[in-house]
């Protein structure tokens, strides 16, 4: 009887110490049912694709392909200088990204060049840009569980993939980014570009999460290769 | 025993094409990624640096005659990552570079791995 009643004040007195806690738990649950799901973490693309075109059967209008046959990547690959890929081409870099949030932004700090990608979540593209450049002006928002971003304002100097696509400053890129599970995120791309592309195109790059990975510094000071020049 | 050795040979094949993402900052155009090539010299440098690593080496052939060998490797990030270090490798050491060689013909190839004097092997790949 005795043992019941001290079971009982115990009992009582744990419910009134966690309640609070347990209180804050459920406010944070609503908060983060609302809030914007988490892409966080250190990410690696799962498949190589250096070419998006395996097959030749790109749309090129006569001027891309022109420009497409010039394309060599011993010789003019942008990138041989360690210029920027830009977008979308550093999305499909073997090396890995790490997507931080912060209010207002997504971020995705790149190993290669330690450039950072920022994606802005609270305001829309300039009417008109003050430069063009070579990752372009990303805007993001999310539709559901998925972050949808726009990109445009690019120079002309990158390249859309490893072989050699070519692109103008009217290269817009929409991605529509997805964590499909816990290990693994989605990145699906449409790119137009009406100057270089009859119609629009898709790729799609699929990152898996690497628990415990760091970026490197990745400093491009012994390069031996030359860059050509456009 | 032959199905075995069947099994084994798609594994190797599967784990040299799940392995091509290594380099990242330039593409493979320019080695013969058909076949492999191994050769065996004396470490003259090993270049610790971005955007690749460096092994300088020097291969005498059976006259006597001296070629110089270069192996290129990925970032070093990524080399970090498969336990390479600055020190891996270092002048005077022995060792046999294996991968692909630039399809120019030039003393140079895009590494795959490296078997130290004493047999034993590290591979230059990712994962």
């Amino acid at each position: 009887m005795r043992n019941r009643l001290i079971d009982a004040i115990v009992c009582g007195a744990a419910a009134l110490f966690l309640l609070p806690a347990i209180l804050a738990q459920t406010a944070n649950q609503s908060k983060a049912a609302g809030s914007a799901p988490d892409l966080t973490g250190v990410w690696l693309i799962d498949q190589f694709q250096p070419n998006l075109f395996p097959k030749g059967n790109a749309p090129f209008t006569p001027w891309a392909e022109a420009r497409f046959k010039l394309a060599d990547p011993k010789v003019n690959d942008p990138n041989l200088a360690c210029l920027p890929h830009g977008v979308p081409r550093i999305m499909f870099v073997p090396l890995p990204i790490e997507i931080l949030q912060v209010p207002g932004k997504v971020l995705m700090y790149q190993e290669a060049g330690n450039q950072l990608r920022q994606i802005h979540l609270d305001r829309a593209h300039p009417k008109e840009f003050d430069s063009l450049t070579y990752n372009g002006d990303s805007i993001g928002k999310w539709e559901g569980d998925t972050l949808v971003v726009d990109t445009t304002g690019f120079n002309d100097i990158t390249w859309l993939d490893h072989v050699g696509l070519p692109h103008t400053e009217a290269l817009h890129v929409i991605e529509r980014i997805n964590r499909v599970d816990h290990d693994t995120l989605k990145d699906d791309f449409t790119i137009e570009d009406p100057k270089a592309y009859t119609k629009p195109w898709i790729a799609q790059q699929i990152y898996k999460l690497k628990p415990g990975w760091e970026i490197a510094e990745y400093v491009c000071d012994n390069n031996k290769y030359v860059y050509h020049g456009k | 025993m032959n199905r075995k050795r069947f099994i084994l040979i798609i594994l190797l094949i599967g784990l040299i094409m799940i392995s091509r993402p290594l380099f990242a900052h330039h593409s493979v155009a320019e080695y013969d990624m058909t076949r492999f090539t191994s050769v065996k010299g004396t470490v003259t440098q090993f270049e610790w640096s971005n955007p690749h690593a460096y092994i300088h080496l020097d291969v005498k052939d059976d006259k006597g005659n001296v070629e110089n060998w270069s192996a290129e490797l990925a970032s070093l990030g990524m080399l970090s990552r498969v336990n390479w270090r600055k020190d891996t490798v270092k002048p005077g050491d022995e060792i046999t570079v294996f991968g692909n060689r630039a399809k120019d013909g030039r003393t140079f190839m895009r590494l795959d791995k490296i078997v130290f004097a004493n047999g034993q092997e590290l591979s230059a790949h990712v994962r």
